[in-house]
């Protein structure tokens, strides 16, 4: 079903196009992701696993996790939950490994592929709240920017949050996600940053430091002086028997599914995860009119903050703390989840289970950051649990172990948006000033930067991130 | 690890995990096996794996025709439960000049004199067993029914526990620094981890082979070079055989998904392990030239190792008459993989001196001083 009215989101639709799934007519908004059309005529299952056979569907909802593959007009393993829907589109049902034999073939260009190497000061991957940020200040140092993002709009997971921010007023306080999305947006300087929707980087080459770039499907080139990574994060899964079945999602993916794509994720929702995004999505959920029959988290204490905890607690949502997820039932999809108790030392009480009919499980229990590109680029990387997983190495400018790569944002360590945005910043002027670039600010600006950080790092609940970026520095 | 082994071999890739085996298979009780990083790290862990018997060289033929009957046989042989994924679709060779059609049909006879059943086949025949390939401009075909592919990690893995399992010691993340030679005799292995006195060393470093030569004092003619490889994502069959031409080798796992490489002449000497841009442009370029259907299929990722090359693309398997201990299985050209189980064999043999099944007499590293070189034609 798609969300005919929400308290917030006004939802811009293209026209009403046709499409088929699986020889069936149905009826999607043209320019939305398959996946989204899909959902809102009630179909979950997209796929079959490989071996077993068993349905799956989505997962992550923004191209990061493979779990959508489906055949798209006899092309298979295509991940609808980023692929667009165009009118008259044959939709499939991709069964076990995908089948190319009736695909047809695509003419070779004469080129072979071959652009040219694009030029550029400095590339920033990703245009979330670091990322936009990074370009932003870069461009105030007067170096110029291609900005690249794999997603066809520009704002990162703002777009998806409805929700008012904290902090300070250089932050944006006070103001929701999608907007500042778009005030940031506003302010990159049209003339000095080139942005590139659509266009997703798959490599940097360490021998010439050129960035590949797949874009409405060509691979093309870019060699930028500087690169600024500001990816972000993926969301992380959960182990337990049947977590694959459709109905389980990424609570990012519920998000996105609801406030970005304007489709109604399910009836019953259970939220697994208590910290700030599970809290949030919860609170959106009930928005959007959907009930949310419990949060679940298994630590002892509430990891999230506590304002978003008494909002949803307000509106009746109970949330178990010292709970996991025993295992979810569901002939095709979720239909069944159940619940038991950890003691102290983490293990499952028995006789304390409690069965939960729902049929959408949300699983926020944390991001790790989304580094391939660093690997790649042969960054020194840590393991740190409390920043999410493998993290960079850096020092106060953003600067990584390999000189002219800089890092912002979740993939620098999973924090939040505002310190997203004030290390984009940072990362863009300390690059633009390796260049030469300077307005005249860059002393002052780069202390505020770094200030401001201190700030938003302050608090008690930042005390576990505060000493895992200790040992990043 | 120990401080003293009776063999010490260096390289935890397929010839120095087969040779070890086979050292204690044949009751050699102490043998020793260092590896710099993780085993099978090298060229044995990046390459393509392919397997054929199709050479134009006899010693090469016989090398190989051997190393495939182990491996059809492997499992058993190593008492190894898991897959290793021997696929034998075949060896489809494309010819696109009369020269090499001359040569090639050259190579079948002398193929089949050896008990290989590789033929010549018209271009018609060849879309019989590879539909989606394109003809243009190709002439004929050799086809080799029992040439394919095998998991290298699979293969590699059932030696390291099979050799474990017969008391080899394997120490990993162990680099060999140096090697002290007295008298023109082998005595220690140095290692940063430690020394072990020895007087049999084993140089199986793959494209670091020449290092540890002159670690000894011997120059060995290898030149390293890098070679680059890609891979898709897995789809359902499609693609019996590997289709291997000057051009490109391109082959189908039976997971799904396609492999494939290039050789690029202009490719400078050095170990190099990072990968470009044009290869990844000119290998798609290549591929949908001879495979147009795989212009809907995603690469999912590429990487690179070195090719060690000798100056006649035959092995140097042997030992140095120079210095007494210190024996050679190197500079494999590009095939070292699928050799690999019959190297273990011979070098075992040799060095235990015994008398070897295949004579390994003609690819000693004299035959480049005598001038005897081997020249194997078939090479891609
Ligand atoms: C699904 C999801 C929902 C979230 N919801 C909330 C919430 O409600 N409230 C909250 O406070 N925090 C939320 N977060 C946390 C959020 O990550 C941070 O608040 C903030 O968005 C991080 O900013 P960023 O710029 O580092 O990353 P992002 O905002 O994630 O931006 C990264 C951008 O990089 C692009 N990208 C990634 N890889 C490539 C590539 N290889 N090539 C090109 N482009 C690439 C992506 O498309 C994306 O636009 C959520 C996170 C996720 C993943
Ligand atoms: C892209 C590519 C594709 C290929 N395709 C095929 C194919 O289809 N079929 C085929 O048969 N062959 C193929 N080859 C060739 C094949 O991979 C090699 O010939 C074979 O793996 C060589 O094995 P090896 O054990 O001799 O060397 P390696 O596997 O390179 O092993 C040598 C080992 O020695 C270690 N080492 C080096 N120096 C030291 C030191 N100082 N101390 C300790 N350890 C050290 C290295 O870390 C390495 O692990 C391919 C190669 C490449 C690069
Ligand atoms: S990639 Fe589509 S759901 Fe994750």
């Amino acid at each position: 079903m798609h969300i005919k009215e929400h308290p917030i989101l006004a939802f811009k639709r293209g026209r009403r196009v046709e499409f088929f799934f699986d020889g069936k007519k149905m009826w999607g908004y043209e320019g939305e992701p398959i996946a989204a059309a899909l959902h809102a005529n009630g179909v979950r299952v997209l796929r079959r696993s490989i071996k077993l056979n068993r349905p799956r569907g989505f997962y992550c909802a923004i191209g990061n996790c493979s779990s959508c593959l489906m055949k798209v007009n006899g092309e298979p393993n295509v991940r609808v939950c980023v692929e667009r829907l165009e009118e008259g589109m044959v939709v499939g049902t991709q069964m076990a490994k995908g089948d190319l034999s009736r695909a047809k073939a695509n003419p070779i260009s004469s080129s072979g592929g071959g652009s040219g190497i694009r030029k550029t000061d400095i590339a920033v991957i990703g245009g979330g709240p670091a990322g936009l940020s990074a370009a932003i200040s870069a461009n105030q140092m007067g170096a110029k920017v291609t900005l690249l993002d794999r997603n066809s709009r520009i704002g990162g997971q703002l777009i998806k949050q409805t929700h008012m921010f904290f902090g300070s007023e250089k932050q944006y306080a006070f103001i929701r996600g999608i907007d500042i999305a778009d005030i940031l947006a506003d302010k990159l300087d049209k003339e000095m940053t080139d942005v590139m929707l659509n266009a997703t980087v798959l490599g940097y080459y360490r021998e010439d430091g050129v960035l590949g770039v797949e874009e409405n499907n060509r691979f093309t080139k870019i060699k930028p002086e500087r690169i600024i990574v500001a990816t972000g994060a993926s969301e992380k899964v959960l182990a337990f028997p049947n977590n694959d079945l459709p109905g389980i999602y990424g609570a990012g993916a519920a998000q996105t599914l609801m406030n970005e794509h304007g489709v109604v994720p399910g009836n019953n929702v259970l939220m697994v995860g208590a910290g700030n995004i599970g809290l949030i999505v919860s609170y959106q959920l009930m928005q959007a009119g959907i009930n949310v029959k419990a949060i679940i988290e298994a630590a002892s204490k509430i990891g999230g903050y506590w304002v978003h905890a008494s909002k949803v607690r307000r509106l009746g949502v109970p949330i178990y703390t010292s709970y996991t997820v025993k295992k979810a039932d569901g002939r095709e999809s979720l239909e069944r989840v159940t619940i038991w108790q950890l003691d102290k030392n983490w293990q499952p009480l028995k006789g304390t289970e409690i069965d939960l009919n729902v049929d959408v499980m949300c699983i926020a229990v944390g991001l790790s950051p989304l580094a391939e590109l660093l690997w790649q680029a042969g960054c020194q990387m840590k393991y740190i649990p409390e920043l999410g997983g493998h993290t960079p190495l850096r020092g106060e400018d953003m600067q990584t172990t390999v000189k002219g790569i800089y890092v912002a944002g979740d993939v620098a360590g999973v924090e939040e948006a505002s310190s997203a945005m004030v290390e984009g910043s940072l990362a863009g002027l300390c690059a633009a000033k390796s260049l030469g670039y300077d307005n005249g600010r860059f002393k002052e600006l780069r202390e505020e930067a770094i200030n401001e950080l201190m700030n938003l790092r302050s608090g008690p609940v930042s005390e576990g991130m505060r000493k895992g970026l200790e040992q990043l520095i | 690890m120990k401080k003293s082994g009776e063999v010490v071999i260096i390289g935890g890739g397929i010839s120095g995990l087969s040779t070890a085996y086979n050292l204690a298979r044949l009751g050699c009780k102490d043998v020793v096996l260092l590896e710099k990083e993780s085993l099978y790290s090298g060229a044995t862990g990046r390459c393509g794996a392919g397997v054929r018997q199709q050479f134009g060289l006899e010693i090469n033929c016989r090398l190989a025709k051997g190393a495939c009957e182990i491996l059809e046989n492997l499992n058993e042989l190593l008492d190894y439960e898991r897959d290793i994924e021997l696929k034998q679709g075949g060896y489809l060779w494309l010819l696109t000049t009369d020269e090499e059609v001359k040569l090639y049909k050259k190579n079948v006879q002398l193929q089949n004199n050896l008990g290989i059943e590789s033929r010549l086949i018209t271009v018609e025949e060849a879309l019989e067993i590879v539909p989606y390939l394109n003809p243009e401009g190709i002439k004929a075909c050799t086809f080799h029914q029992k040439d394919g592919h095998v998991n290298p990690f699979q293969v590699s893995q059932a030696y390291a526990e099979a050799a474990k399992r017969l008391g080899v010691e394997i120490n990993t993340f162990t680099e060999v620094t140096d090697i002290k030679v007295k008298n023109n005799h082998i005595v220690e292995v140095i290692t940063d981890k430690g020394k072990i006195a020895t007087n049999k060393v084993l140089n199986a470093a793959g494209a670091f082979a020449k290092h540890i030569g002159e670690m000894a004092g011997v120059k060995l003619p290898l030149k390293p070079e890098r070679h680059q490889i890609l891979a898709t994502e897995p789809v359902e069959p499609l693609l019996g055989p590997m289709v291997i031409s000057t051009d490109l080798a391109c082959l189908q796992e039976p997971q799904g998904s396609f492999i494939m490489s290039y050789s690029d002449p202009d490719e400078p000497e050095g170990v190099n392990i990072s990968s470009s841009w044009r290869f990844m442009e000119e290998m798609a370029k290549r591929v949908c030239t001879v495979l147009p259907i795989l212009s809907n299929i995603k690469v999912v990722r590429q990487w690179a190792g070195n090719y060690t090359m000798t100056p006649d693309a035959a092995p140097i398997l042997g030992s140095l008459p120079g210095v007494e201990g210190f024996y050679f299985a190197a500079g494999f050209s590009g095939h070292g993989f699928m050799l690999g189980p019959m190297t273990g064999v011979l070098m075992a043999e040799h060095i235990l001196g015994k008398e070897t099944t295949i004579s390994i007499d003609k690819l000693d590293i004299g035959r480049f001083e005598r001038g005897e070189l081997m020249r194997e034609p078939a090479v891609s």
